[in-house]
């Protein structure tokens, strides 16, 4: 595996406790880590070939932003779910 | 240039925003991002200042020369949709990204030629430490010497350790906002002719103008392809 492969396989790994730590912010209701984290990630999950995701936390993002938080939970769940259905 | 006269995109200058290099300067790239096919030139030179009126006239002209963009009238007197070109841009960004692609933009620095076997540097700067490894690693692979920074006090000291030949600077870190650090850089006299590529997850019209403004020389969206960030960073060096 060249190093950039395996940055992206590290990068996928990582990604259940980076799921776990966003939904802690939102059980926190800690809005601002939240967006901050969330936009991270979507700046992030194309680069290492997950766009899926990314799209997906950028539409959270744009939920914390906005203050439409009643629907995070189930965006938040939808980026796990694009995670795990990842080619 | 009549003061309420309106100019719109061409196919053309869509092509030059998406880009990975232009040609065109600074000036005329704010005004290219600025015209929405609804301002007229009196409020285009206003929102453009600095510029000055006359060389606002001067890019503009060049600018209907070269065929990027048209008065927004022949347009519409030739029966033809001015809303398919008004939403040109927006609608190339949105696919771009829905491809999981970018918005690049990049204006070539003065050239530096390395002497023989010596590398050219990077600063990565970039608090998403996955995201700048992968970054050093490729730039590595590609024959670069990078630095990671993750922070303003980082960047600081990273600058005053060695100056860089180009540096990657990230729009959001946790302590500081990017196109203030771009705006510090611009000023430090070690450093203001260091050649800088922003990296941001906005790609608004007014976002990619902020950094123009600033003195960008570079303007990537995240998330990007690696590939076309090193053309971003060789078209801002000058090199091949």
């Amino acid at each position: 595996m060249n190093p950039l492969e395996e940055l992206r396989a590290e990068y996928r790994a990582e990604l259940p406790a980076k799921l776990a730590h966003l939904k802690t912010l939102l059980e926190q209701r800690s809005y601002g880590d939240l967006q901050r984290a969330l936009h991270t990630l979507a700046g992030s999950a194309g680069t290492f070939g997950l766009p899926a995701v990314g799209e997906a936390a950028r539409e959270a993002e744009a939920c914390c932003a906005s203050g439409d938080t009643a629907r995070l939970a189930a965006l938040i769940d939808a980026i796990g779910s694009k995670a795990a259905s990842a080619p | 240039m009549a003061s309420g006269l309106v100019y719109m995109h061409s196919g053309a200058a869509n092509v030059e925003l998406t880009g990975a290099r232009t040609a065109l300067s600074p000036a005329e790239i704010e005004l290219l991002v600025l015209i929405d096919g609804k301002t007229g030139c009196d409020e285009l030179a206003r929102r453009a200042a600095p510029l000055a009126e006359a060389d606002v006239k001067k890019a503009l002209e060049k600018l209907v020369r070269a065929g990027y963009i048209v008065p927004a009238a022949d347009v519409t007197s030739a029966g033809i949709d001015p809303g398919d070109f008004f939403s040109t841009a927006d609608q190339g960004v949105a696919s771009l990204k829905k491809n999981g692609y970018f918005v690049c933009i990049a204006h070539a620095a003065a050239p530096r030629k390395p002497v023989k076997d010596e590398k050219l540097s990077l600063l990565v700067v970039e608090d998403d430490e996955q995201l700048a490894k992968l970054v050093r690693t490729y730039f590595k692979m590609e024959g670069f010497e990078t630095r990671i920074a993750g922070s303003r006090a980082a960047l600081e000291a990273a600058l005053r350790e060695a100056r860089p030949d180009v540096v990657l600077l990230d729009v959001m870190l946790p302590d500081a906002d990017g196109l203030d650090l771009l705006a510090a850089i611009r000023k430090h006299p070690a450093v203001k002719d260091v050649p800088v590529v922003m990296m941001t997850a906005k790609s608004t019209r007014e976002s990619v103008l902020q950094g123009i403004k600033r003195g960008a020389n570079g303007y990537v969206t995240k998330p990007f392809n690696v590939d076309v960030l090193l053309k971003a960073v060789k078209s801002v060096l000058g090199v091949k």
